[in-house]
């Protein structure tokens, strides 16, 4: 108690080199802390897009879809959708179905042709899972059972349509025929991946079942779970529907296990997780070389306290108790600024846009940093941590020494 | 024997002579003589594409209407693509569609696409020059198809606006009208084969009533070209040939 009082009063006597070393210490926590937000915001944005945009929590298409996706094989479909959609919209761990025709198209205008990739939807079950009334930038949705499309903007940009303008699209039906239909622009929007900004454009999903000879055919249905760590038992709730159903070629899986989405997630973790210990190993090396330079030049008074009669182990824990309380205070402000500057930034987001320019990958270009509990509290204790243990070697070293020399030395 | 062996020797020169007057003959004339077997004032056919790939067999059935070489109108009347329409109007392609406002221009790569997803792409639906004018022809000799003489005939082209720079085509010797096809690319690799599979006489003209078309370039690919009914040199309705006759 005695030292603790002691530590606190060499913590307050010398405030200038407290402040450095607590800055120090909060410097390092506050980019740890903000850079694991960074992460979490990026790789949280990457699930929630290719969830939304592209496979749903559990993703229900014909069996033989995947391998001939690049054909554009829409004769592999989901037959009779609507009463399936209703059945599972029924069932309690699912929060929204969304049924889709997704199809290799065309846009054709004034002589000019530019490739996309059309989608049919339910606009009213999409506010669910796309979203797509927020990634609305001008005009209106369109409405179901019209020649009405939603272009994207950096499409529309290229095509020069706006609301208003007509476009033919041209594709392949079913039947691998011919198939072309002229629309109305009705909306632009603006999605938060550069890729879907290019390529998505959705139309009504009973226009395009008209336009592809689909009817009441889906390439595929996607479900939100209302809990998303049980997404496999849905899966499989989901098959037993299917096989209720009588949809024998029909298959649900879970988004773990579609395409390579969930492994590049994986992968990018295990790399993001990578550059966090690059900037721990930074950080705790700012700590450990701040605490140590403070201790090393406090020889003279080492020192003196050592020939007033300290005892080795009393002077290493003053100094460690030293270390600890101003780790605390330093981490704890570093915690709280790299927390106050994540909700800032997460409101405001990061623009990345530039740097993301030509990449494609299923993430937004504004980055909006995500504060994860279990890391923040984890940079805290981890930081207190290293500061006082890195004051232990230096203080022991410095405590051998007699005070006659130690007094010599300075 | 010395009969024997007059006769052998006569029926030898009587093959040597026949040769002879075949090879006599030059590849340009050869080409000369099939686009005039090939020559319709006007033209009105009904027939199918037979399609089949990976994914089955489609039939597309179509009315046709040509005039000349420049001038073609094919209206698909299978219920899948029952009022679609392909106009040609010299080197030009466009497309009709019926819940389109607008008439489709084809042109650049969009050409290279296959008809109806079958082996036939719209490039192979152009083309009013003749084969003299955008080839090289080399006769490269004689080869027997289901026991019938063929002239085989290599092509090559002559600038770059074809859409194949080399063909092999062999020509009925005594018909004077298609019989098979190569197709390569500038590299020499092979593209498509036609293979025509029966001829038949209307109005005392040879023409080429069944045909099956391979990529070479996609598995189990085939599409084969039925012609059910056929009128040559009938007057055709006026303006047929024309965009705004599209929606007609």
């Amino acid at each position: 108690m005695k030292l603790a009082a002691l530590a606190f009063r060499n913590i307050r006597r010398n405030r200038r080199r407290s402040v450095l070393s607590g800055s120090a210490i909060a410097l390092a926590t506050l980019i740890i802390t903000l850079m694991f937000s960074i992460l979490a915001g990026i790789l949280g944005d990457y699930r929630a897009n290719v969830v939304r945009y592209l496979t749903g929590h559990v993703r229900l298409r014909n069996m033989a879809y995947d391998a001939n996706e690049r054909l554009n094989p829409l004769h592999l479909s989901v037959p009779g959708y609507r009463d399936l959609v209703s059945r599972l919209e029924e069932e309690p761990g699912v929060a929204a179905v969304a049924p889709r025709i997704q199809f290799a198209t065309a846009v054709y205008r004034e002589e000019r042709t530019f490739g996309g990739l059309g989608l049919g939807v339910d606009f009213d079950r999409e506010q669910a899972v796309m979203q797509v009334q927020h990634s609305l930038v001008a005009g209106r949705l369109p409405r179901m059972g019209q020649r009405e499309i939603l272009l994207p903007a950096g499409l529309a940009a290229e095509v020069g349509a706006g609301v208003g303008d007509k476009l033919t699209l041209l594709g392949k039906n079913k039947y691998l025929g011919m198939a072309g239909m002229t629309f109305t622009v009705t909306g632009i929007a603006r999605f938060p991946v550069a890729g879907f900004n290019r390529s998505f454009l959705l139309v009504p999903i009973d226009t395009a079942e008209r336009l592809l000879k689909m009817e009441g055919e889906a390439t595929e249905v996607l479900l939100l779970a209302r809990d998303d760590r049980r997404v496999a038992a849905l899966a499989a709730r989901a098959n037993e529907i299917v096989s209720e159903a009588g949809l024998t070629g029909v298959e649900a899986r879970a988004w773990e296990r579609i395409g390579m989405w969930h492994t590049l997630m994986r992968l990018v973790d295990t790399m993001y997780n990578f550059i966090a210990l690059f900037f721990f190993i930074l950080g705790t090396t700012v700590i450990i070389n701040t605490t140590m330079m403070v201790i090393f030049e406090r020889l003279r008074e080492i020192g003196t306290i050592s020939a007033l009669g300290m005892k080795p182990g009393e002077i290493v824990r003053l100094f460690f108790l030293e270390a600890f309380f101003i780790s605390i205070i330093a981490a704890l402000a570093g915690v709280l600024l790299g927390s106050a500057l994540t909700a800032v930034l997460s409101r405001t987001g990061v623009d990345l846009s530039r740097a993301m320019q030509g990449v494609s990958f299923e993430v937004s270009p504004v980055i909006r940093p995500k504060l994860n509990a279990r890391s923040t509290v984890f940079v805290f204790f981890y930081s207190v941590a290293v500061a006082s243990l890195a004051s232990f070697l230096p203080s022991r070293r410095a405590a051998r020494i007699q005070p006659v020399e130690a007094l010599r030395s300075i | 024997m010395t009969r024997t062996l007059a006769v052998v020797r006569l029926a030898a020169f009587l093959l040597l002579a026949t040769a002879t007057a075949a090879f006599a003959q030059s590849a340009e004339d050869i080409v000369r003589r099939l686009e005039a077997n090939q020559r319709f004032r006007t033209q009105e056919a009904e027939g199918a594409l037979i399609i089949t790939d990976r994914f089955g067999s489609r039939t597309k059935t179509f009315v046709s209407y040509a005039e000349g070489r420049e001038r073609m109108l094919l209206a698909f009347t299978n219920p899948e693509e029952k009022g679609q329409k392909i106009l040609r109007l010299q080197d030009e392609i466009y497309l009709y569609f019926p819940d389109a406002e607008e008439v489709v221009r084809l042109q650049g790569s969009a050409l290279k696409e296959a008809v109806m997803g079958s082996d036939f792409s719209y490039e192979d639906l152009t083309g009013e020059k003749s084969l003299l004018d955008l080839y090289e022809v080399r006769l490269l000799g004689s080869e027997k198809l289901q026991g019938r003489e063929q002239h085989l005939l290599e092509l090559k082209a002559r600038g770059r606006g074809v859409a194949y720079p080399l063909q092999k085509l062999w020509v009925d010797a005594v018909e004077f009208i298609p019989r098979r096809a190569a197709y390569y690319a500038l590299s020499g690799r092979l593209l498509k084969t036609l293979e025509v599979l029966e001829v038949r006489q209307v109005a005392g003209r040879s023409v080429m009533s069944r045909a099956i078309m391979r990529d070479a370039l996609k598995k189990n690919s085939s599409t084969e070209f039925r012609v059910d009914r056929v009128k040559l040199d009938q007057p055709l309705p006026k303006n047929l040939f024309s965009l705004e006759a599209l929606s007609w």
